[in-house]
């Protein structure tokens, strides 16, 4: 994969937007709220077309949002595990989708479990499970439906700041052994530093790149890499930034009732 | 992360169902008591509540009548069960599918359920006579109904996110269908089958009313006519003894199927 631009008009969701993943590359979205970054995330798995004019390339071509369905990797923000399927099952959905013959698909879903922190839970419905392991099949799922992007959309925003800091260093490990190319959103600046060769920040709608941010942190990074002065600086700059885009999306929000 | 145990959770659940039958055993004795007693102590002349004893005596006596009453009403039933939730669903998934089709059609399915079953039934005897097809196409005719609406209902309650992820993996209509669509319905399907599970019973029972030599219905009937009241008692339990039955297997069915309740 090599560049992704697009652009739109009119009063939709994103104006203008230009953003390209390098292969293997960990690039990660902040804004605020009402940026557009689900429409963004949309578009990239292949679920919404971009207005005329846009221009979407992957893999060196151009080519349709509909013509990427199926080839991107998309985790949305909420699990979305199928309660009468157990954990392997559902680990396994995308690759049924793909024809792949079910026993193949559960043995590689089972070599896989352990790194997940789910060994010994493959018959357990999701019901039975914890959120940050709900969170860890679907994540799975994503995984094993092995293909050149994989976008994930807050997926850990609905977890406790514990288990988020623990899924946040596990999901290095795991793209650091995979070396998968991820395009991360989050609301969470720290956690944007943190897991990110580059941090984009989006304007207020509509949305389009305010600002790449590269951030050269050593890897592996380590927890306490939070306290050091050179994070500390980056998320100076990248709040900065967002708070300008923040209080504009909250005046336009204000603005109306202002002039009744 | 302790490991699950499944065996001990396995086992409670069986030791909870256990202690539910007992509980049921000893309320239906009880109530068979107070019935009993009651008809005794306040000397209730039989023409308006015989004894539950003379009732069951009446059955072991001249069991046969009963038994192919049963049989007889029971394979109505079933058949107007099976054919009515098959169609029921079948019709659910098309207009789920075809919404041209669901304009089309629904409305003429509403107004065939506001026809009284009685004046349907008097139709469906001067088409198939007295044959047990009959009674199955009036158990039918109650069933399909709920059923398809409930069916769509339940296609339509999907998650419009969970159908976005399923999409995003490339899957075709018929995988977003068999895979996520029918599985999602199953338990507005089920609440349905439940509810036909009872129509069908009545549909059967009302279909014998037009004429017929055996069956449930049949003995209500001959009984009613014939002023004989311990027979109508003994007619009573045995069709509420179909009807609990089927019911039951229906539920059972849907607790084994259903098995992640109303989660979601």
């Amino acid at each position: 994969m090599r560049a992704i631009s697009k652009t739109f008009g009119g009063t939709t969701a994103l104006s203008g937007l230009e953003l390209s993943v390098a292969p293997g590359e960990f690039v990660t979205v902040v804004g605020p709220s009402g940026c557009g970054k689900s429409t963004l995330f949309n578009i990239v798995a292949g679920l919404e077309e971009p207005d005329a004019g846009g221009i979407l390339r992957f893999e060196g071509q151009s080519c349709h949002a509909a013509e990427l369905l199926g080839r991107v990797s998309f985790m949305p923000q909420r699990d979305l595990l199928l309660p009468w399927r157990n954990v392997v099952d559902n680990a396994i959905l995308a690759l049924e989708v793909e024809g792949a013959p079910r026993k193949e698909a559960r043995a590689r879903a089972l070599r896989m479990l352990p790194e997940f922190g789910l060994a010994g839970f493959e018959t357990q419905y999701p019901h039975q499970l914890s959120g940050g392991m709900r969170q860890r099949v679907a994540l799975m799922r994503t995984f094993l439906f092995e293909r050149d992007l994989m976008l994930l959309d807050e997926p850990f925003g609905a977890l406790d700041a514990l288990t988020r800091a623990m899924m946040q260093r596990w999901l290095l490990d795991v793209w650091q052994k995979y070396r998968r190319t991820i395009l991360f959103i989050t609301h969470d600046v720290d956690e944007a530093i943190f897991l990110g060769d580059r941090v984009l920040v989006m304007t207020a709608r509509p949305g389009a790149v305010k600002l790449e941010q590269a951030i050269d942190l050593p890897r592996p990074r380590r927890p306490d890499v939070v306290t050091s002065p050179e994070f500390i600086r980056l998320k100076r700059t990248l709040l900065e930034t967002i708070e300008e885009e923040s209080m504009k999306s909250f005046r336009s929000a204000e603005a109306p009732k202002v002039s009744q | 992360m302790a490991a699950p145990k499944a065996g001990s959770a396995a086992r409670a659940q069986w030791m909870a169902r256990a202690g539910g039958l007992g509980r049921l055993v000893l309320g239906l004795a009880i109530a068979a008591l107070v019935w009993e007693g009651s008809v005794l102590l306040f000397g209730i002349r039989p023409h308006y509540l015989p004894k539950l004893s003379t009732i069951l005596q009446a059955i072991a006596t001249t069991p046969k009548p009963y038994v192919d009453g049963f049989l007889r009403t029971l394979a109505e039933t079933l058949i107007g069960f099976v054919a009515g939730g098959a169609f029921g669903i079948a019709m659910g998934i098309v207009f789920f599918r075809v919404r041209a089709l669901r304009e089309m059609v629904f409305p003429i399915f509403i107004v065939s359920q506001t026809i009284p079953v009685i004046a349907f039934g008097a139709l469906v005897v001067l088409w198939f006579g007295n044959t047990l097809l009959a009674k199955a196409v009036i158990a039918f005719y109650l069933t399909f109904f709920p059923v398809a609406v409930n069916t769509l209902l339940g296609l339509e309650s999907v998650d419009r996110q969970q159908v976005a992820l399923m999409r995003s993996f490339g899957a075709s209509r018929w995988q977003l269908l068999a895979r996520l669509q029918f599985p999602t319905a199953l338990p507005h399907i089920f609440v349905a089958l439940r509810l036909a599970s009872s129509l069908s019973l009545v549909g059967a029972i009302v279909g014998e009313w037009f004429g017929d030599t055996t069956g449930l219905g049949v003995l209500l009937l001959q009984a009613m006519y014939n002023e004989n009241v311990v027979s109508i008692w003994a007619t009573l339990l045995v069709s509420a003894l179909l009807g609990t039955g089927f019911y039951a297997v229906v539920a059972a069915a849907e607790r084994r199927l259903v098995f992640w309740g109303a989660e979601q």
